[in-house]
């Protein structure tokens, strides 16, 4: 029996202004599936991924995550606790990883569980200090966030969101911002959250990371989805001139 | 192997040297401004001293002759203002604090009321005098059947005036928060109002901390404004009292001034401290 998707994107429109972002995009992602969505900058790939968690508005359409359903077109302020019950079922993890300076580290980390979900403190530490031995980030959890390197941060902002115990882990580009040499650390530990069965929707331009830990990759392009397959047949056998230019310019760095 | 030992530490030990020498010269430039300093005191000590100083019988130089004897008798009356003048730039300062966080709030707003009422705040009282602020509340007030005391009216004036000065600095240090920090909050499911209190204002106020300690040291001096409704006894208007009933201002200004001074060489000199300790936290 197939189960039910926990991610479940419908007929989503997005425009910014006249700007047509996002065109009828359905998207189905069952539990403990790791998607990567790729797609050359601009195609939408990252305000699909934004519009989950209602970080940007959608038009039109609806999202469901975990079983609540919210319409695009939903108002007020049953809008608003809907919005919050689907920003609590999912972990963000940004680009420029935009944890709060002015909090150490293990202090960003319990500031999700014990301000939103009002859990006891000591409580949040426990669960903080084990995700933040899980990201290997434990022996900093006194710093303060400017002390650390760029893939530190981000291993730091990963607990941060694993902390809140989401259901789904929604990763925006996570290693654009880091230096080439620090890129491995950030997708060993993303590996380890799929390993333990977290389902994630990833926007990367990491083929290589793609390739190894996605079970599915779904390529945009102009705000639609073009190509939806496993890593192996996409890279094998790319049905899209767009895929293929995408695919071969991978290639071509990684030579 | 040799050879890269050696790039690896001889750019550095230059760069040391470098900054060493930097580091020197630094040195001795505030030693040296520190000595003109002593200078200009002492010849400030001088013009005031009531010297005459003669070749012969023909006079040369005649120095001011203040007289000490009328300072040292009122010196403790004039002192007596220093707890009034703190008061009220401690009150008023807390005021502008409130003030300037609704405008810069206010400021921010999308809402079109709300934004006028910051901008309309901010620009009736930076276009209009302190002078005539404190009046306002003092004497016009009272018409309209409203008697504030004096130190009532200086603390509203001052903080309405000071308030809407730093609400720009305010505005600034919410703006200066990025828009990542906001949705970092948002995703992790934090309200609009936590995001304000627990992300965005702690981090405005650190921004926000130097230019507060600056503008509280002008307001200790523009609290003497006060003085003009008669009825705060606060330093300047000892000074003035004293000065003008016994045809002695000259001394008695010259002790408000010494006062003030001080006063703002020490709150400049914690002020630094607080800079140095912010700047060392996480910028």
């Amino acid at each position: 029996m197939p189960s039910s998707p926990i991610v479940k994107i419908s007929n989503l429109d997005k425009y910014f202004g006249r700007l047509h972002v996002l065109k009828n995009v359905s998207l189905e992602v069952p539990e403990r599936q790791v998607v990567c969505l790729i797609g050359r900058s601009g195609s939408g790939k990252s305000t699909l991924l934004r519009c989950i968690n209602f970080l940007e508005e959608p038009s039109r359409g609806s999202i469901e995550v975990d079983g609540v359903h919210v319409d695009a077109e939903g108002k007020g302020k049953q809008q608003r606790q809907l919005i919050h019950d689907v920003r609590l079922k999912t972990g963000m993890v940004f680009q420029e990883f935009n944890l709060f300076p002015h909090m150490s580290v293990l202090d960003n980390v319990i500031e999700g569980p014990v301000t939103v979900k009002g859990m006891d403190r000591r409580q949040a530490i426990e669960l903080a200090e084990q995700n933040l031995d899980s990201v290997g980030m434990f022996f900093k959890k006194d710093e303060y966030p400017m002390r650390l390197s760029g893939g530190q941060k981000q291993r730091v902002a990963i607990a941060r969101a694993l902390t809140m115990e989401p259901r789904v882990m929604l990763f925006d580009e996570p290693t654009s911002a880091l230096d080439p040499e620090l890129i491995g650390e950030v997708l060993n530990v993303m590996k380890k959250v799929a390993l333990e069965g977290m389902t994630m929707i990833v926007v990367t331009h990491e083929m290589g990371f793609a390739r190894e830990v996605a079970d599915r990759v779904v390529v945009m392009a102009d705000g639609e989805l073009i190509e939806d397959a496993t890593p192996e047949n996409l890279f094998k056998d790319p049905k899209d001139a767009r895929t293929k230019a995408l695919i071969d310019r991978y290639r071509s760095g990684e030579g | 192997m040799a050879s890269i030992t050696n790039e690896g530490q001889s750019p550095t030990s230059q760069a040391e040297l470098l900054y060493q020498a930097q580091l020197r010269k630094e040195r001795v430039f505030r030693t040296h401004v520190g000595i003109s300093w002593g200078v200009l005191f002492l010849i400030l000590i001088f013009l005031f001293s009531g010297q005459d100083i003669k070749i012969g019988d023909f006079t040369i130089v005649q120095t001011i002759n203040i007289d000490t004897e009328f300072m040292l008798k009122n010196i403790t009356f004039i002192a007596g203002g220093l707890g009034q003048t703190l008061l009220i730039s401690v009150l008023s300062i807390l005021f502008a604090i409130m003030m300037a966080l609704l405008a810069a709030l206010g400021r921010l707003s999308k809402f079109p009321p709300i934004y006028a009422l910051s901008t309309f705040y901010v620009s009736l009282i930076r276009g209009t005098p302190l002078y005539l602020q404190i009046f306002f509340f003092f004497l016009a007030l009272p018409q309209l059947g409203i008697v504030l005391s004096g130190i009532v009216s200086g603390v509203l004036a001052l903080g309405l005036n000071y308030g809407a000065y730093m609400s720009e600095t305010f505005r600034a240090g919410l703006s200066s928060v990025g828009k990542g920090q906001r949705e970092a909050a948002m995703a992790l499911g934090m309200t609009p109002g936590q995001t304000m209190r627990r992300i965005v204002l702690p981090q405005a106020l650190r921004f926000a901390i130097p230019p507060m300690g600056n503008d509280f040291i002008s307001m200790t001096k523009d609290s003497a404004l006060v003085s003009a409704t008669g009825f705060v006894h606060e330093l300047m208007w000892r000074a003035t009292k004293v000065g003008r009933s016994q045809f002695n201002s000259l001394e008695a200004l010259i002790m408000a001034a010494v006062f003030y001074w001080t006063l703002t060489l020490i709150l400049t000199y914690f002020q630094g401290k607080l800079e140095a300790r912010l700047s060392k936290g996480d910028r």
